[in-house]
């Protein structure tokens, strides 16, 4: 690990709230789609039980990581509550806030045991999810924003980098769900009930390895117009390309482990359904390699992009 | 006058200090228009200027910061730089003192998430640690590497100028302590102080301008050269400093 000004619990909060969100944004959204009859119920049910807990966790290692915490002033990041300006920081605190309060509300509602559509807390439950997509997007955004605000820190510096961070939320807000719900399955007696759990996976797996396809690209552009400039950013970017001190971390985690495997699994599953319009079945272990290796991915990502930033710096003075 | 103002501005402040000024100036200059108009327009804008022919790499400035800013260790206000380049006898070594740039347009500033770190009138970046929850944030925005987090205060710490000294009077620390005269402070506002003077009539350049951040502390005679500038194999070029990590960032 190098030392450096932000370091794991900065790394661990980009992740866990970058998974929190896309997992709020997820289950609201198959919510949302799947109508009156609840088709895709009990995925929106995973999902908004999974994303308030990670972004939860992430803003205590926030806390706990700031220099007044450390110092013994406890309660003074609740400065951050006196003022709102064009800080990515202040805007994502404000919006962090929400997104906190309008999740643990959405979760609220599918709390009770016997939570169905259409039951009481259905109104609550479907104005929550359509605040709570705009709000994970936010927050989801704002990671990426936080660090591309600084012209200090070439590496960063980028437009497409809150894109890249937007993709790679939802793509482990995704695979959280996609894990949650392979381990907790049960086999259902119904096989109205067992075909409905076949047919989310698949909804799941195909849109999960879309997201990483638009990973892939928006890695590809990113590093393509790095290289293909001169200056400050071709020399940031250097680190992770081939030869750089964090080459390795990036291409066999990053890209291979977190994109390229999943992607491949994936793209082996489904390819029977959409092609030769075959049967998609939802295969535990499948189900559960998958997301680790999509959160592994998710991880280094976040990883390697808040280091590289900070061990690269303006070329000259 | 301003130097004494730590506080945040305030247009009450401001309106009230102004109409005063000119009351004074009113009173002492029997109406003249032009006279009202400077006395209320006049606000310092304190920078500063460092030649480095001048400097001889000797630290004074470093140790009297500590010394006046009880910098904790391990932190650095202010530093110096060494760049190396050649090899003996086509040899140099080239001395380049740092500290806050005090910029115009800082990027520490607009990324503060609670308004702590803010611009004077006077022109000074300051941090009021009672505010600053140690986010770091600042940090990461400064193109200088300026900023560090004070362990004792827990909120970001950096060169002020030693806005104490001046509220009574006295220059900052390092423009005492500097027995070559390598450093001028002044008011540059005023086009008939040292320091405007000695920036009309010389070459003077700024650190890292492409960042947009238009500093107020002008460097003379600045060797830029570094590492990325090694294009050939017996150039020798190495940069150091006497901070921790050893390396310019």
């Amino acid at each position: 690990m190098h030392e450096t000004t932000w370091g794991l619990p900065v790394v661990l909060y980009l992740f866990m709230a970058g998974l929190g969100a896309g997992a709020l944004t997820t289950s609201a959204s198959v919510l949302l789609r799947g109508g009156p009859t609840g088709k895709y119920f009990d995925v929106a049910r995973y999902g908004a039980f999974i994303a308030p807990i990670p972004v939860m966790l992430g803003s205590a290692l926030l806390v706990f990581e700031l220099g007044s915490f450390q110092a013994g002033h406890w309660f003074r990041f609740l400065n951050l509550y006196l003022v709102i300006n064009m800080s990515p920081m202040s805007i994502g605190t404000w919006l962090l806030s929400a997104f906190l309060g309008v999740s643990i509300l959405y979760a609220y509602t599918f709390l009770s045991r016997d939570a169905a559509p259409g039951d009481s807390k259905e109104k609550l439950r479907r104005m929550t999810a359509w605040v709570g997509i705009p709000l994970g997007i936010g927050v989801a955004v704002y990671t990426g924003v936080l660090l591309g605000a600084l012209p200090a820190r070439p590496f960063w510096n980028s437009p497409i980098l809150a894109l890249l961070f937007l993709l790679s939320s939802l793509s482990t807000g995704i695979a959280s769900i996609i894990l949650v719900r392979a381990i907790m399955h049960r086999r259902q007696l119904n096989d109205a009930a067992e075909a409905n759990y076949h047919e989310s996976g698949y909804i799941l797996s195909t849109t999960d390895t879309l997201l990483i396809g638009l990973e892939l690209m928006t890695i590809f552009l990113f590093l393509m117009y790095a290289h293909l400039t001169i200056g400050h950013t071709r020399d940031a970017v250097g680190v992770i390309m081939f030869g750089g001190e964090l080459s390795i971390m990036f291409w066999f985690w990053v890209i291979a482990i977190g994109l390229l495997i999943p992607a491949g699994i994936e793209l082996a599953v489904i390819i029977p359904r959409m092609i030769h319009q075959g049967k998609y079945l939802s295969h535990r272990y499948i189900d559960i390699i998958v997301p680790v290796t999509v959160l592994i991915g998710g991880f280094m990502l976040r990883y390697v992009v808040l280091i590289a930033g900070q061990i690269t710096f303006p070329i000259g003075l | 006058m301003n130097i004494l103002n730590t506080k945040k501005p305030s247009s009450r402040r401001e309106f009230i200090k102004a109409v005063s000024t000119a009351s004074v100036a009113l009173a002492s200059t029997a109406l003249s228009p032009s006279a009202i108009a400077k006395a209320i327009e006049h606000k310092p804008r304190y920078g500063m200027l460092i030649d480095t022919r001048r400097c001889v790499g000797c630290h004074a400035c470093s140790i009297s910061c500590r010394a006046e800013n009880n910098v904790p260790e391990a932190h650095h206000r202010s530093w110096v730089e060494y760049t190396e380049k050649g090899t003996f006898p086509d040899a140099t070594l080239h001395f380049l003192p740092r500290l806050c740039n005090q910029c115009s347009t800082p990027q520490c500033t607009s990324v503060c998430p609670t308004n702590a770190t803010y611009i004077r009138d006077d022109g000074i970046v300051v941090i009021d640690p009672e505010i600053c929850i140690g986010c770091k944030y600042c940090i990461q925005a400064c193109p200088y590497d300026a900023r560090f987090i004070n362990p004792e205060t827990g909120a970001a710490d950096k060169c002020d100028f030693c806005v104490d000294r001046l509220a009574v009077g006295m220059e900052p620390a390092c423009v005492a302590s500097c027995f070559n005269r390598a450093r001028i402070f002044g008011d540059l506002n005023d086009p008939n102080s040292e320091i405007s003077r000695m920036i009309a009539k010389n070459a003077v350049t700024v650190l890292r301008p492409e960042m947009g951040t238009k500093p107020n502390v002008f460097y003379i005679g600045i060797d830029y050269a570094d590492e990325h500038d090694v294009r050939f194999p017996n150039q020798h070029i190495r940069v150091t400093t006497h901070r921790d990590d050893n390396k310019r960032r």
